[in-house]
């Protein structure tokens, strides 16, 4: 224990000695583990966040769609469209989907007085304000009843005010969607961005019957999903399967046969998405972790330097009774004593770095804790396999050698 | 009561395989040097005089042949066990001094007693500011190697050759780097420690030098050629007075 102490000084000895070296041999291990951290936690702060806005979308929400599969990168519908029909049914006969409401999405251009604004345009029911908890700033939601007689009203969000209203109350007035004028009944309270990036606010609201027959007319077309909330969360499952059973019994399927629709819950959406950030945080996190082996080569590199200048002074050390693991210790702990360092100071580096970013562009990403711990047991990993080989060179030299080594 | 013996070499032999070709650096070497001594041991280049003072040293071990330093059997030692002998019984003295750069004095002084593993040494930079002592280095003790002259260098690497309370000193060509002046302080210290009691083996180029100690040992081609006592042992005046004849400008 005593003998190993003394090593130890004899070890920050030597990197005090070379202390520019030492810092710039660090640096490596120092953007390494910055950088770790750094992708770590922006990777957990968008799970974080995306989660929360999956949340967000509602309370107890189920999405009941058309089944599709991907073919070659390529959404392709499978099954049956869900029609009027299916949501009558659903309507009629759901005892543990109280709120159910279809949704009819056209990218389309809203244009207003002085200009116009290329937007989602959303066809829902009243029920739609209840399972997404959205939330009015001014003016107030369609009714029931505009939805039962198609009125021409909609409800916009911030963004769509900020661009065709600036400055000014939108209620009352109107706007145009595809040559139909709506009259603005309602503003949504501001949402901020999505997890993805999109923009929450950047969206129209208006009854699903009125753009059914102003806006697709005579075209007969499919919901693009029926949204539904469930009674409460126990019985999300329960609504999941009674939804199932109400569709297969309209759509005729046969016993045996394959849903040609999916229902998917909040909950599921959670764990894909959530493992979709996983996955990138992952290998985010892999990407920063190459920089942290380039900077463990770095200190190899350092280190084999190192030996061959202290060649003599290992000869001088092993003449004097230097044993070959005293050596071999010195120049290992030289180099761990370097990457844990560099670690220490790629730690702070990478919370502050995070807390810059947040400032820069509003994004919260909290320091998540274990991204700290990968990046700190990594610098050591790092530290203690690339310090080897080199310690073990200087251990293994012939003391006469080394003594006449000029 | 310590040994007398503390160097015995039986038919020490080294032989170096290059190859298909054997360099017999060294033949059947005997000798002893007993507590007290001081030795210099002469030779040309490629006399075995380096080849010797390894093995002597325990850097090297001998192809036949048996050495016993001071009552230890070296031969039947492994790597950590050679260690810890010269860590216990040898103080070396190199020709470049090999300190530590831009280390301080008493840190060079101490390194052996870093690697002490008896434990023997209870404080030592207690040690190391009195090897320095006897030196003559007392006001020197936190300088910095780079600070210091050849002269004071190769003083600090003396007395870290003597903080370990050696069985033996070694120097390897000790004043090879210096001027003859400081070579002539240097040979005198080693006179000084050796009338204190310590047993010292040199290497050296110089018959002015080897003139100090109290036996001479001639090398030529890996054996011994003579081994005799001095006679007329230089002091330090005496040496300083032939200096001055020898350098008197030609007139």
């Amino acid at each position: 224990m005593k003998q190993t102490l003394k090593i130890f000084k004899v070890a920050f000895q030597a990197i005090n000695k070379n202390r520019t070296r030492s810092i710039l041999t660090m640096l490596g291990v120092i953007i390494g583990v910055a950088a770790v951290i750094m992708t770590i936690s922006a990777g957990e702060g968008a799970t974080t966040q995306v989660q929360n806005q999956i949340s967000g979308l509602g309370t107890n929400l189920l999405m009941i769609q058309t089944k599709s599969e991907h073919k070659a990168g390529i959404n392709v519908r499978m099954g049956k469209p869900i029609y009027k029909k299916d949501f009558n049914i659903l309507q009629k006969n759901a005892i543990y989907m109280p709120k159910l409401s279809p949704l009819l999405a056209i990218g389309a251009q809203a244009i207003g007085p002085d200009g116009y604004k290329s937007t989602m345009v959303y066809g829902v029911s009243y029920d739609y304000f209840y399972i997404t908890s959205k939330e009015i700033q001014s003016g107030s939601f369609f009714s029931d009843e505009d939805v039962k007689t198609a009125k021409k009203y909609c409800v916009i969000g911030q963004t769509i005010r900020e661009e065709l209203f600036p400055g000014q109350d939108p209620i009352g007035k109107q706007i145009r969607i595809d040559k139909v004028p709506f009259t603005i009944v309602g503003l949504l309270k501001e949402e901020g961005s999505g997890g993805m990036g999109q923009d929450m606010d950047d969206i129209v609201l208006a009854p699903y019957t009125t753009i059914q027959n102003r806006i697709f007319g005579n075209r007969k077309r499919g919901y693009n999903m029926i949204l539904a909330s469930a009674l409460s969360e126990d019985h999300i499952l329960d609504a999941k399967i009674e939804a199932t059973e109400l569709l297969r019994e309209s759509h005729k399927i046969k016993a045996g046969d394959d849903d040609d629709f999916e229902i998917m819950t909040q909950i599921e959406l959670q764990e894909i998405t959530s493992n979709i950030t996983g996955i990138l945080t992952l290998l985010l996190g892999a990407v920063a972790s190459i920089s942290l082996i380039v900077g463990g080569i770095g200190i190899m590199n350092i280190m084999l330097v190192s030996v061959t200048e202290r060649t003599r002074e290992i000869g001088t050390r092993l003449a004097i009774g230097a044993r070959e693991s005293d050596i071999l210790t010195q120049f290992l702990i030289e180099a761990i004593v370097l990457s844990l360092a560099g670690g220490v100071l790629g730690v702070a580096l990478g919370v502050i770095g995070n807390q810059i970013i947040y400032k820069a562009i509003d994004f919260y990403i909290p320091t998540a804790a274990y991204s700290i711990l990968i990046g700190f047991g990594f610098a050591t990993l790092v530290g203690i396999v690339f310090g080897y080989f080199p310690a073990r060179k200087a251990a293994k030299l012939n003391p006469i050698d080394a003594l006449r080594y000029e | 009561m310590p040994l007398k013996k503390v160097i015995e070499t039986k038919k020490v032999s080294r032989v170096f395989k290059n190859g298909d070709i054997e360099v017999h650096a060294l033949t059947d070497v005997n000798l002893v040097i007993e507590r007290g001594e001081f030795v210099a041991i002469m030779g040309a280049s490629g006399s075995g005089k380096s080849t010797f003072l390894n093995i002597l040293g325990c850097l090297d071990q001998p192809t036949s042949g048996e050495y016993y330093l001071d009552g230890v059997h070296v031969n039947k030692l492994s790597k950590n066990q050679l260690a810890d002998i010269r860590n216990q019984k040898i103080g070396f003295i190199f020709q470049s001094y090999n300190l530590l750069s831009r280390t301080t004095a008493i840190e060079n002084v101490e390194l052996p007693l870093v690697y002490d593993r008896t434990g023997r040494f209870s404080n030592s930079k207690e040690l190391a500011i009195k090897a320095l002592g006897e030196v003559g280095l007392e006001d020197r003790i936190y300088h910095k190697t780079n600070e210091l002259s050849g002269g004071q260098q190769q003083r600090v690497a003396i007395a870290r050759a003597l903080v370990n309370e050696p069985a033996l000193i070694l120097s390897d060509e000790a004043t090879g780097n210096l001027d003859s002046k400081t070579s002539i302080d240097v040979a005198d210290l080693f006179v000084r420690l050796n009338d204190q009691g310590k047993t010292i083996l040199m290497i050296t180029h110089e018959p002015e030098i080897a003139q100090f100690a109290k036996r001479m040992i001639y090398m030529r081609d890996g054996r011994i050629l003579t081994d005799e006592i001095i006679k007329d042992r230089s002091t330090k005046e005496s040496a300083l007075k032939d200096l001055e004849l020898t350098t008197e400008p030609i007139k």
